[in-house]
């Protein structure tokens, strides 16, 4: 339908080019193996080529419109999707902390002297919430709860406390990374914090405030940031400490920020809120 | 290729809308929970940890 429609085409321009400007139709030699003879098939041949041209042409540019509809769902799913879920999954951590919180503690190994030395082996699943991190600097809603662990699965949860390092409060460094951009942006606006600002742990029974204590940008090979004294490689730690990381820049993978605190002050929840969130 | 796949449609002419949005949702549905977050691994703002 579309060759016949084709074909009438060039018929209707015959006049025009007084025959010299179609060699194919004017040059019909007589023995046959010429253009001439070829004139009437070739030119079928070239109108479904067009056909198929035309065809490959729709395909592809079907496909290219799919792959854009694609990254546009990629990006959706980004930047909206994985807010949305992982805030659902935070108010179930907030809620599964509380009733954990409501539940007498479990008795810790030994007498109820205070682990101090040894972080024990996680004393919490991967993946369940381990405290919750407040930063008046933040927002009074700035409440995210810390998960244990850092695996990809871990951290959609939440800010991801790296096993092994410290527990809130213990001596040691309390590592926690989070993610900048995506899955509820925990620690988008890291680099807002400014020395001395407060940094509020709540666990069962207590408020650790911590302060910060200096913010940088590394590489992210510096595992030595994760330290019990951060780039004090060997040295037995003092104090309590906490360092946040989570990348750097923006939806890149070539730092990590880097923000340090240092314990500060102890609340029992018996006596209300820290001084830092109770001012804030 | 869409003219095609939807001239290829199984069922009546009436139900194939439904069952064009259905295909849709399944693909939709695939690509968010399984193609995406294999992707997602690939990309750089996931990484926030040290020593990777």
């Amino acid at each position: 339908m579309t060759g016949a429609a084709r074909s009438g085409a060039p018929a209707q321009r015959r006049p025009l080019p007084e025959g010299a400007g179609l060699p194919a139709r004017g040059g019909a030699g007589p023995d046959g193996a010429g253009p001439g003879g070829f004139g009437p098939r070739h030119r079928r041949t070239l109108g479904a080529g067009r056909v198929w041209i035309g065809r490959l042409a729709r395909g592809g540019g079907e496909l290219l419109i799919t792959a854009g509809v694609v990254v546009a769902l990629f990006l959706g799913y980004q930047l909206w999707a994985t807010n949305l879920l992982a805030g659902r999954t935070q108010d179930r951590l907030h809620h599964q902390l509380e009733q954990t919180w409501s539940r007498p503690a479990p008795a810790p190994p030994g007498s109820g002297a205070p682990r101090m030395a040894v972080p024990p082996l996680p004393a919490v699943p991967l993946g369940d919430g381990v405290a919750i991190l407040r930063v008046p600097r933040l927002g009074r809603d700035y409440a995210p709860v810390v998960v244990e662990g850092v695996s990809a699965a871990d951290l959609r949860r939440g800010p991801g406390h790296i096993p092994g390092t410290a527990m809130p409060g213990q001596i040691g460094n309390f590592v926690v990374s989070g993610h900048r951009t995506t899955y509820g942006k925990p620690f988008n606006r890291l680099d807002e914090l400014k020395v001395g600002d407060a940094l509020v742990v709540e666990v069962r029974d207590r408020y650790y405030t911590y302060r910060v204590t200096g913010s940088e940008v590394v590489t992210p090979n510096r595992l030595d940031v994760t330290y019990p004294v951060p780039k004090r490689p060997g040295v037995a730690p003092t104090k309590s400490l906490l360092t946040l990381t989570t990348c750097h820049p923006k939806y890149s993978a070539s730092h990590r920020l880097v923000v340090y605190g240092g314990l500060v002050g102890v609340t029992e929840k018996s006596a209300g809120l820290p001084p830092a969130l109770a001012a804030g | 290729m869409y003219a095609w796949l939807y001239r290829h449609l199984p069922g009546p002419h009436r139900l194939r809308p439904l069952v064009a949005a259905a295909l849709l949702l399944i693909v939709v549905s695939l690509l968010t929970f399984l193609v995406f977050p294999a992707v997602e691994a690939a990309l750089p703002n996931g990484k926030v940890t040290m020593g990777s």
